[in-house]
Formats: structure tokens, sequence, C-alpha cells
């Protein structure tokens, strides 16, 4: 009973996830495309989920689906204009259809590369412990064995703030020198 | 202790509308204190002490006639207020309002839900329900409402950094992210709020301005807005955010008497545990009053000063507070 739940949880996320993830690349709005990426983001957590990595879910909620996507919303909103024009209507039709193909193809490969390496794997189920994805186990982790992955991404974002901070000062002294001329 | 799984269905069924008559009663709680404040009398008409005044307003809403801009985006702009009630209920969920009982021998927990990272859960939530905000006031298509969802976003990202870091320290003391082990590590020590004070002011200036409470109501200033990001709405949705608003506001105090006030537990007398719902929800009436009293005594911030009082206010003390904790937590150990 539990196992045939597991799987009915899989497939609806896994479908919502492809789903979406079309969706992003497919809706000619882009603040629908924006909806979509948080629908994808939404159902790759119910995924962690799935694999014990309740943390991670909830992290993943939390700053993609909910502080980076609605930074995303707002310049949409701000910025972006409401023209509703289909990505796909460009290019002649057999582009379209070679690439549909050519995704197809890709997939099918992934599908048998994944299946050839994990077949093993995924007959047996796995047992993990009661810690594994829990908080501590996983700031354990950041601290010990991924330590250099961890402060080398901290710093990489504190670049990406200093960035952000001179890129708008620049701009805000030519909006200024501009007022002055 | 294990609960069977089937009694969360009637837990949830009962949270959610004993939530439901909370909001409604907050609505009749805010006006009767705003009149007292302002010398009026408030409500007074249906009803004893007009207290049947939200069913009056629910009766009213429910009847008017649900229209939308001609130029809506008709699909979202239904969808956004059922997506920030939903959340707004949800939150509540993971809330421990009480230390669990046997009845007819089936154990009841105090909480709909006891997930071990409950207080994450609480944000997520939360910053998914800015999204109803946000769609509602983009998919009416009117210049208020964009300028409303605009500043509920930009507002509700800024605090939401401060709110999270003030709870850091609680953390750091409870030992947990599980709001039960964070009830149970005050009762055993000190309820946080002493320790933590400068914690509980971020985060209930961080709380009213996450709320859109005046005096950090910018996002539906109705003197510039005309109502913000539900500006176009009417009737039963416009019902919905509001309902959602007044939830988020009570989800919020809830969080701060289980994160600071020691939850459930009635102080030093422990035998009066058993009685936890009542002393839980009247310590959250008490915060609710505190956000209805700045409403009707501080005037609204500009926005200007909004922005730079959450960047270089809030923010720099709540990081400060957080790492003093957790140096004190270490060379405590």
């Amino acid at each position: 009973m539990a196992n045939f739940l597991v799987w009915v949880v899989w497939f609806g996320a896994a479908f919502a996830c492809l789903a979406s993830a079309l969706g992003v690349v497919s809706f000619g709005n882009p603040f629908y495309s924006a909806l979509a990426l948080i629908g994808n983001l939404a159902s790759l957590a119910v995924l962690f989920l799935l694999l014990s990595g309740e943390f991670v879910a909830a992290g993943q909620v939390l700053v993609y689906g909910g502080a980076v996507m609605v930074m995303f919303l707002f310049v949409i909103a701000y910025l972006g204009d409401r023209t509703d024009e289909s990505p796909w209507s460009g290019g002649p039709s057999w582009q379209v259809v070679g690439a549909i193909l050519a995704g197809a193809a890709i997939l099918a490969e992934v599908c048998v590369v994944v299946g050839l390496k994990a077949g093993g794997f995924l007959s047996s189920s796995h047992h993990v412990g009661r810690s594994f994805g829990s908080p501590a186990s996983i700031g354990r982790l950041f601290l010990t064995d991924h330590l250099l992955a961890f402060e080398v991404t901290s710093i990489v974002l504190l670049v990406a703030a200093v960035g952000g901070v001179v890129l708008g000062s620049h701009a805000r002294q030519e909006v200024e020198s501009d007022a002055r001329a | 202790m294990h609960e069977a799984w089937w009694i969360t269905i009637p837990k949830a069924f009962v949270v959610i509308n004993v939530v439901m008559v909370f909001f409604a009663f907050t609505t009749w709680l805010e006006r009767k204190l705003l009149g007292r404040m302002q010398l009026r009398f408030g409500p007074n008409r249906a009803g004893p002490k007009g207290l049947l005044v939200p069913i009056a307003d629910l009766l009213k809403l429910i009847r008017k006639e649900a229209f939308a801009p001609m130029a809506a985006n008709e699909p979202l702009y239904i969808l956004a207020p059922v997506v920030s009630m939903f959340t707004a209920l949800a939150a509540f969920s993971v809330l421990p309002f009480g230390a669990g009982w046997t009845v007819w021998g089936h154990h009841i927990r105090g909480q709909v839900v006891n997930v071990p990272i409950s207080l994450i859960l609480i944000f997520a939530l939360g910053s998914l329900g800015i999204y109803g905000f946000i769609v509602g006031g983009w998919a009416s298509e009117s210049k208020y409402s964009i300028l409303g969802s605009m500043r509920t976003c930009a507002q509700l990202v800024s605090y939401e950094v401060s709110l999270a870091l003030s709870v850091l320290g609680v953390v750091l003391m409870g030992q947990s992210l599980n709001l039960q082990s964070i009830v149970d590590k005050q009762q055993a020590t000190l309820w946080f709020f002493i320790p933590q004070f400068i914690g509980l002011v971020v985060f209930m200036l961080g709380g009213v301005a996450e709320t859109s409470r005046p005096p950090f109501d910018l996002p539906e200033a109705d003197t510039e807005l005309v109502a913000g990001y539900h500006t176009e709405y009417s009737g039963m949705r416009w019902g919905l955010f509001q309902a959602a608003e007044y939830i988020n506001m009570i989800t919020l105090s809830g969080l701060c008497v289980t994160l600071f006030f020691g939850g459930y537990h009635f102080p030093w007398v422990h035998s009066l545990d058993q009685l936890g719902p009542i002393w839980f929800v009247l310590k959250l009436f008490t915060l609710v009053m505190i956000f209805i009293w700045l409403r009707a005594t501080q005037p609204r911030l500009r926005y200007d000063q909004l922005m730079r009082f959450g960047w270089k206010v809030l923010l720099p003390v709540a990081t400060v507070n957080a790492l003093v904790t957790a140096f004190l937590v270490v060379l405590v150990k």
C-alpha cells in the first residue's frame, strides 16, 4: 500500500515536473513561463521529499521557489511586455519537427543509459538512516567533506553581490550626471 | 507516543475551522479596539457588543457580485486569492497548541502534523503565499494593482531576510528546527524572550512588515494606491485576500508565542499544561492586540524609510544577534 502510494506520488510529481518544464519554454508570455518554473521547482521538491531529503525539499521551496522566483516575477511584471507571441511561431515547421525529434532521441538515450547504469539499484529499495537528509547531517557534510565547495560558493556569492552593487552605482552615477547636464 | 494516521483528518478540519473563527473575530476585535482607542464605540449594532458583525460581513461579501475587470487575466485573477488563502491556512498546521491527550485509548498530538523541519516549512509556505499577492496584482491589469504588488514583492522579500535571521538565535538555543522541541526546550530551561529579547524585537518588527500591517502597510497604502494589489477585487475574492492577511497575522503571532513565549505552557505551574490550547490562544491574542495597537498609534512610514529600516537597521541587528548567540551557545557548552 505504502509502496503504491509512493509510485502514485512519484508519477504525479514527475509528470508535473516535465509538463511545467515544457511550459517554461513554450509559453508565449514570460509571466506564465516564470509561474511554470515555480511549478517545476515545487514538483522537484516533491521528488526530493520522496528521496527522504526533507530539508533539501523545504530549502528548494524557500530559496528557489520563494525568494529567487519572486525576483524573476518582479522584473517580468515591471518590465516585461504583455504581448503573447509563441516561441514556436518563428521559423519553418521542419525546424520544430526536427527539434522535437532530437529532443525525443536524447530523452530515450538518457533513459537507456540510466536504466543500464542504475538497473541494479532501481529494482531493490535502499535503506537510509533516520538522520539522512536532516539539517544536522547536511550541516556536518558541509563543514567536513564538502568544506571547500561550501566556502568557494560563499565567495562566489559575495563577488556577485559586490558586482551588483558596482553595476548599480555606475548606473546611478550616469543618471545623476545626465540630470546635471 | 504514536498517533493513528486518520486522527489527523478530523484534527485538521477542527483546526482550520477554529482558525477561520479566530480570523472572523479578529476583524471584530480590531474594529472594537480601534474604536475604543479613537474614543468611538466601534461596532455595536449587529448582536450584543456588535459580535455578529463578522457574520454580517460574510453574508454581504458572499452575496456581492463577483466581477472581474475586462482586461484581467481571468484564470490567474481567480486563482491568486485561493493560493494566498491556502498557504495561510496550511502554515498553521505545524504550530503546536497542546501537549497531547489520550482520548478513548487514542493518543492525540497537540499539533496537526509534526515534521522535523516545521520552522522552515512555515517560512517556505509564507514565501509561497507572496505569489498570491503578486499574481493577483499582475492579473488585475491595473496600474494601482501592479504598483501594489511591486511594493508587496519588494517589502516582503526585504523583511523575510531579517525575519529568518531573527529566529536563528532561537534555533541555536533550542538546538532544533522542530517547533515542538523548541517549546520543550523552553519549558526545560527558560522562555526564550528573555535571552533572545533582541531576536523577539526584530521578529515582531519583521512580522508587522511581513503581514503588511500598519505602520508598514505600504503595499496597500490607501491614500496613494487606492488599495494596492486587491484594488480590482470585490466580493468573496477580496474577502479571501483579507482573510489570508488576517490569518497570516494570527499564524505569525502563534509562531512568535511558540518561539519566544513557551508555546502552550503555563508559567511555573506544570499541572496546568493539560489546558495548553487555552494558554496558547490567550498568548496569541495578546500579540494580535499589539498588532492592532500599533495600527492605531503609528503613522505609516515613507517608502525609502521602510527600505532603509529593513536593510540598514533590522538586518545588521538580526545578523549580530545570531552571531553573538552562536558564540555564546558554543561557549556555554
